[in-house]
């Protein structure tokens, strides 16, 4: 029983880190209808950056997040600007924000291995060694510090972003681009620059999560293509551009994934990923609250 | 002096053909327009070359004297030039209010935006039963006023409304055109597109009747009306066959 309540917390920790990591690439897809394949790339780039910063200035990664946060939102806006409007309004659209972003993926996983080589890195904290141990009865229950740390951070952030789109003027008129991009025109609303502001703000989650990832797992160039599998599968279950989908499905399939590898072995991890991913697609195409697309 | 002046406007979408040939219209403040004319005339494609959505391939387009083509929507709507498309156009998983308030996203006073949204339900009883009501959940009728409605939160001086009878039962049409009227004493100029050649220019002062992406006449709207030529020309058979259900 105890063993299965840890292995419950380990999930819940790591599906909270996903939640975030998910949360920008799916606020993407509901603005601006981008399947932003190099997502996980961007991410790379944040957790590098907090890598660099940690060897060299000895920063915390989750100080570190204040950084990354600001710089990738910028760059996001950059981004946007620059490679998007190009292909605004052609025809098959979505396919190629695929084509796009797939390039940017290669050029970013291209240009880390160039600055950092293959070699594994990882950011290592005091805390990412430490556990809370709880005593219960004859047992023990350990919650990893670092994880708990990088779970509540991602928390704080994912409730920031909710009280961001539900509670200011911008936010508004995010979700209102998100529902309906026509009608968000009819009412006044800069569609171009809420999508420039929205791609910030996703690749802001992105900067965050790459900080945070940085200390959880080791990484290298060319980890992003495990990541953007994992993150559109959160996304694809989450009901495509849902935010509330995107952190119900990390905790969902991070905790299946968590209690096949305890039962079965590290090895078949990734496989519950995609298996309970296929079961519940069978029962809900749009996923738990996508609307049915429409594109 | 006139409101809007268009001016030979060209327009079509994406590579396509020309829609509009090289129309020219005036709106004059004060006056209501329905604009009708057969299926593939233009007429929707002029609304929203006129709003924004879609940019001249040529001609000019002015507002109160001041060259607009090229502006976005939104920067036409906060000069004063509103958009009610053929869909209703919603935000489906916002409430009833909540779509309303969104109509007044340029207007910064919220305390201006509560009184108008009073008149909007003033005017739209049924929306104030169903204010909390998700709007993708609204019949086709309701949606069309929370449309209309979305529209009044701005106080536009030119409406621009696309078909807003499509699809509806007579009796909801009836009383959306009914309400349309009535937006000339708020001081709001209306141009309507409308299939219903009859209901249209029953509701304006002015007709202007499009075919095949050009202006072929303009004149009083019950003249046209009752110009046997014109209809039998531009709005023949859709009229002889409400006549004949009338």
């Amino acid at each position: 029983m105890i063993d299965l309540v840890q292995v419950l917390i380990l999930g819940l920790l790591l599906g909270g880190v996903y939640a975030l990591m998910a949360s920008g690439l799916t606020l993407l897809f509901g603005v601006m209808r981008i399947v932003n394949l190099a997502h996980a790339a961007l991410i790379l780039i944040a957790a590098y950056i907090t890598f660099v910063l940690f060897d060299s200035l000895a920063l915390d990664p989750i100080v570190a997040v204040l950084i990354t946060m600001p710089v990738m939102f910028g760059l996001g806006v950059g981004l946007y600007l620059l490679l998007f409007p190009r292909i605004e309004g052609t025809h098959r659209y979505v396919e190629m924000t695929v084509l796009l972003t797939f390039g940017l993926a290669l050029i970013v996983e291209g240009l880390l291995a160039f600055i950092f080589t293959g070699i594994f890195r990882q950011t290592r904290p005091d805390y990412v060694m430490d556990a809370i141990v709880i005593p219960i009865g004859e047992d023990q229950l350990f919650i990893p510090t670092g994880q708990l740390y990088a779970m509540v951070v991602s928390l704080v952030l994912l409730a920031g972003l909710w009280a961001f789109l539900q509670l200011t003027r911008t936010g508004r008129a995010i979700r209102a681009t998100t529902q309906n991009r026509a009608a968000a025109q009819i009412v006044g609303i800069n569609v171009r620059r809420v999508s420039a502001l929205a791609f910030g703000v996703g690749l802001a989650l992105a900067g965050a999560s790459g900080s945070l990832v940085s200390f959880i797992f080791p990484f290298f160039p060319s980890k992003h293509w495990q990541w953007i599998a994992l993150m559109l599968a959160l996304i694809v279950l989450g009901g495509m551009g849902s935010i509330k989908g995107a952190v119900l499905g990390a905790l969902i399939l991070a905790v299946a994934s968590a209690f096949v590898q305890d039962a079965f072995g590290a090895t078949w991890s990734p496989i519950a990923f995609y298996l309970a991913l296929f079961l519940i697609l069978l029962v809900r195409p749009q996923g738990l609250f996508g609307a049915k697309l429409r594109l | 002096m006139s409101l809007l002046e268009v001016n030979d406007v060209v327009a079509g979408y994406g590579a396509g053909p020309d829609i509009l040939t090289g129309v020219s219209v005036t709106i004059d403040e004060g006056t209501s327009y329905c604009i009708v004319g057969p299926n593939g005339a233009g007429k929707s494609t002029l609304l929203r070359a006129i709003v924004g959505i879609l940019e001249p391939r040529s001609g000019d387009i002015e507002f109160q004297g001041k060259k607009v083509n090229g502006l976005r929507p939104d920067q036409m709507l906060e000069a004063g030039v509103c958009f009610v498309p053929q869909d209703p156009s919603l935000f489906p998983t916002m409430t009833v209010k909540e779509n309303l308030m969104m109509g007044g996203y340029l207007v910064r006073d919220r305390e201006l935006l509560r009184k108008r949204l009073d008149l909007v339900y003033e005017a739209f009883p049924a929306l104030a039963d169903r204010h909390s009501q998700s709007a993708g959940t609204l019949s086709g009728g309701e949606q069309q006023m929370v449309a209309l409605g979305r529209s009044l939160m701005i106080e536009p001086k030119v409406l621009m409304i696309d078909e807003p009878s499509l699809g509806l039962a007579p009796m909801i049409a009836d009383l959306i055109f009914e309400r349309i009227r009535g937006f000339g004493a708020l001081g709001i100029t209306v141009v309507l597109v409308e299939q219903n050649a009859v209901k249209g220019l029953q509701s304006a002062d002015w007709g202007i009747v499009l075919d095949l992406g050009s202006k072929e006449f303009e004149g009083p709207a019950d003249g046209i009306l009752a110009d046997p030529r014109i209809r039998e020309l531009y709005l023949g058979k859709q009229l002889a066959r409400k006549e004949h259900l009338l």
